[in-house]
């Protein structure tokens, strides 16, 4: 088993009425994905992507050839144990509060009651909706819809993560936490199929990429080898002197090439992000969802010890300190071309609003309690820094570097 | 099963959220009292229970098998629809698991409703007499005619093969066989003529009925010869003397010892109406051994004959009116799981439109499938096998929610025995339901859930 996904010359016909041919939806796509991979299908609308997932996943039958996901069929129950989906729409039932809809999925896997619960919390506190969880998802917008979408494609803890869309009608903080999830999941031996026809999302997490027109793939390698343009080069240097810009200047005009400098630009994502972080700080009050980029702590443990993380996390365990300090290892994507600003804004994010974490908020002469984003609490740390101990590893967790 | 579970509580969940079952709800814990208090029937105390158990057990069963319906018709389609099924599906749960959770989670749906329903009609139904502040008659009537759930055993049918055949080739001897009438037509006739005469009773002659397996509740109860006469030729003042004689007719035949006493009634009937005997009940024998016996007294110069659907019975308490009424919603019950697992089959394949509409007109007609068969079969005397190939089977495959009302046992306080509740469990669940299921299952399980999009 080499792969995590396989297609064997996958092909879709959609007929008509009649059972003639009309469509080919999906034609001849043979896709290789390996383990631990982050693999971006792109192609713009109607070029078969989703098409090729339903079928991995079993939704639709091929016409020809064959799909496997982890080495079965995506039907089977033993492999959807493992996988993990987020729709290129959340389709959630508008009846069922957030809670309650992440209990129905956990249910579906089996989970004990206790694991559901904790996980359960963890998500919700992930992906910002634990102020609103006893709201009914009927009543979310399509952003935080899309939020309990990706938290209920996690709450198995997936060996193959696909992701269909994932970004649509997500916030820039959303965006940026998708990203960084899928980061840390391949940290953690994960395989992820990333469905979109955002080009900075994939380009920002993908490994390797195919892109898809009319069911073919046209294109396909790793992000870097297409995208590299050998015959230029970039230099990034510090706030210099003009007279250092001038000595530059001079060396390369010396190699007979052109050369332009400019002062790099924050991206508007960074701006953004920098914007939302200072309004969380000042605890001013939403009835959205309250954004962070922490990851959920399940989530975030290496694969082998998942159980004995769930039953041990399950139970009250005493507070110990760690034998030594974890080592820390920002989560911030490495190929960003500045990561400094970012690294900043998230250790603002996540660091706990110290002026007013529940302060009341008197507005138009009414106290109103703000969502504020509540911190995982100190015991957890404990507990996941002994199941260190008991598995001998070193930790790269996020929390702990707090 | 924890997933089919989980299923079934988000379907129960679905139900009570969308206020679907809200309505039926409201409507029938409105309604019921409403009703328990203007019904009146025919005026009498009996007359207005009857009437409203009859209406509020069929009011009940009505609006369970609409919600029914529309439950199990709503929470796959819109799971289709809305698109849900693609996050339930992609989970490890089977296929066949998502439909039983469906499935289970309407019945459990149902069963509420229905206890809370039939508890509401039980508690109003006892306590009319109260509200009415009956007399000491009054409830002893009722004691007898209501409150109780009594069996009714009828002759069983005389085989008259070979006198129908004798009589058939004496008319053909004799060469008076009607012209151009067929010879099933004739053989009909003279069955239900030999039949007739079978349960005739000419002056001087006696009649004796046999019955087994009479098994009264009580031995110091009574139980009743409920009886209508027919007469060839009116008697002067309209009424028929006879002779009854009731018990262990074996003791006379075989003159044993006397064990159960034997009983004689000497009376005077107006013909064509119902009367009852009441007789104690300690005629049956052990073995559960009675006969009836009705000698037509040479007096009244006419034959007595007693129709053969209604002419004689012998009533007797078999069981008490809780266990009548525990059976009845049972019944009721079964009616509702039937259509939940058609409306799971429908939803399988339809749109929540059409598969509503097909389901109406199966309930419709299954409502009414005794006089569906009878007409059908009727007009199909024509194109034969035409009909009987195609439209006879369909509505056999019907469940006969008719044959099977539970008001049909409670108006005439007719025990509703345990054997005709397994035969009615066996045919609407054991076999139609379970057919529908696997074809529910068999569709479901080959259908593309997504839709085709590119």
């Amino acid at each position: 088993m080499e792969y995590a996904v396989e297609t064997f010359s996958l092909t879709k016909v959609f007929s008509d009425w009649w059972g003639r041919d009309k469509v080919y939806a999906v034609d001849d796509l043979n896709l290789r994905i390996r383990y631990n991979e982050v693999f971006g299908l792109l192609g713009p609308n109607g070029s078969g992507k989703t098409t090729a997932l339903k079928m991995l996943l079993g939704l639709l039958y091929p016409t020809k050839g064959r799909a496997l996901c982890l080495g079965g069929d995506g039907a089977d129950p033993k492999i959807s144990a493992r996988i993990g989906f987020l729709p290129e729409e959340s389709y959630l039932y508008r009846y069922l509060n957030a809670r309650e809809t992440l209990d129905f999925y956990g249910r579906l896997f089996g989970l004990p009651a206790k694991v559901r619960k904790m996980r359960i919390e963890a998500l919700l506190d992930m992906v910002g909706l634990k102020a609103v969880a006893n709201r009914p998802v009927g009543t979310f917008s399509k952003g935080m819809a899309r939020r309990i979408g990706l938290a209920q494609a996690l709450i198995n803890d997936p060996d193959l993560l696909i992701l269909d869309e994932p970004t649509t009608g997500l916030d820039p903080i959303g965006t940026r936490q998708i990203k960084d999830l899928v980061l840390e999941l391949k940290k953690r031996g994960k395989t992820v199929l990333l469905c979109s026809h955002l080009l900075a999302d994939v380009e920002d997490v993908c490994d390797r990429i195919a892109i898809l027109y009319g069911g073919k793939i046209q294109a396909e390698g790793h992000v870097k080898d297409l995208l590299l343009q050998t015959n230029k080069k970039q230099i990034t240097t510090g706030n210099i002197s003009d007279t250092a810009v001038e000595r530059i200047k001079q060396l390369i005009e010396d190699e007979q090439a052109d050369c332009v400098v400019t002062s790099p630009m924050d991206k508007l994502e960074t701006f953004f992000i920098k914007t939302v972080a200072t309004a969380q700080q000042q605890a001013q009050p939403t009835s959205g969802a309250v954004s962070t980029t922490r990851i959920g702590g399940f989530l975030t443990t290496e694969t082998p010890v998942e159980n004995i993380l769930d039953k041990l996390v399950s139970e009250p365990v005493s507070q110990q300190p760690p034998p030594e300090p974890p080592t820390t290892e920002q989560v911030v994507p490495v190929e960003t071309s500045e990561p400094k600003p970012d690294e900043e804004l998230l250790s603002k994010l996540t660091e706990p609003t110290k002026p007013a974490p529940l302060k009341p908020v008197v507005r138009n002469g009414k106290v109103k309690t703000e969502p504020v984003e509540s911190k995982s609490p100190k015991p957890e740390q404990g507990k996941k820094n002994i199941l260190d101990q008991l598995t001998g590893r070193s930790t790269h967790k996020k929390e702990d570097s707090e | 099963m924890r997933s089919i579970w989980a299923v079934a509580t988000n379907t129960i969940k679905q139900a009570l959220r969308m206020k679907i079952a809200a309505v039926f709800v409201i409507l029938l814990i409105v309604l019921l009292p409403v009703m328990g208090a203007a019904m009146t029937g025919d005026g009498t105390l009996k007359g207005r229970l009857q009437t409203f158990v009859s209406y509020g057990l069929s009011l009940t069963s009505f609006l369970l098998c609409l919600l029914t319906i529309v439950v199990s018709i709503y929470s796959l389609t819109s799971d289709i629809k809305q698109r849900q099924i693609y996050t339930v599906i992609t989970k490890p749960i089977r296929r066949f698991q998502l439909l039983f959770g469906k499935l289970l989670g309407v019945i459990l749906l149902d069963v509420a409703l229905l206890i809370l329903f039939s508890a509401i009609i039980y508690a109003i139904t006892i306590y009319i007499p109260k509200y009415f502040n009956a007399s000491e008659a009054d409830l002893a009537q009722l004691d007898n005619e209501f409150y109780t759930a009594r069996n009714s055993l009828i002759p069983a049918e005389v085989d008259v093969t070979r006198e129908v055949d004798e009589a058939y080739k004496k008319l053909e001897k004799s060469g008076r066989l009607p012209e151009g009438v067929p010879r099933e037509k004739i053989i009909a006739k003279l069955t239900e003529d030999q039949k007739r005469w079978k349960r005739a009773a000419v002056p001087g002659q006696q009649l004796i009925w046999e019955f087994n397996n009479v098994r009264p509740l009580d031995p110091n109860q009574s139980l009743f010869i409920r009886f209508k006469y027919d007469v060839s030729v009116n008697p002067p003042d309209l009424n028929v003397y006879g002779i009854w004689t009731v018990g262990d007719y074996r003791q006379i035949k075989y003159g044993t010892k006397r064990e159960t006493p034997i009983r004689d009634f000497d009376r005077k009937d107006a013909i064509q109406t119902f009367h009852e005997i009441e007789v104690p009940a300690n005629v049956v024998a052990e073995d559960g051994y009675l006969a009836v016996g009705f000698l037509n007294v040479p007096l009244n110069n006419t034959v007595v004959i007693f129709p053969p659907e209604d002419g004689l019975e012998v009533l007797y308490e078999a069981d008490t009116f809780t266990g009548n009424f525990i059976r009845a919603v049972l019944l009721i019950l079964f009616r509702l799981i039937f259509l939940a697992c058609l409306g799971i089959l429908a939803s399988t394949f339809l749109s929540f439109p059409v598969a509503i509409l097909l389901c109406l007109v199966i309930f419709f007609t299954a409502t009414v499938s005794g006089f569906c068969l009878e007409s059908f079969d009727f007009l199909g005397e024509n194109l034969s096998w035409v009909y009987s190939y195609t439209i006879r089977p369909v509505i056999l495959l019907l469940p006969q929610f008719d044959k099977f009302n539970p008001a049909k046992f409670l108006v005439p306080a007719r025990l509703l025995s345990w054997p005709l509740l397994a035969e009615a469990a066996g045919l609407m669940i054991c076999i139609k339901a379970v057919l529908l299921l696997l074809l529910a299952l068999l569709i479901f399980s080959f259908r593309e859930i997504a839709k085709i999009i590119i």
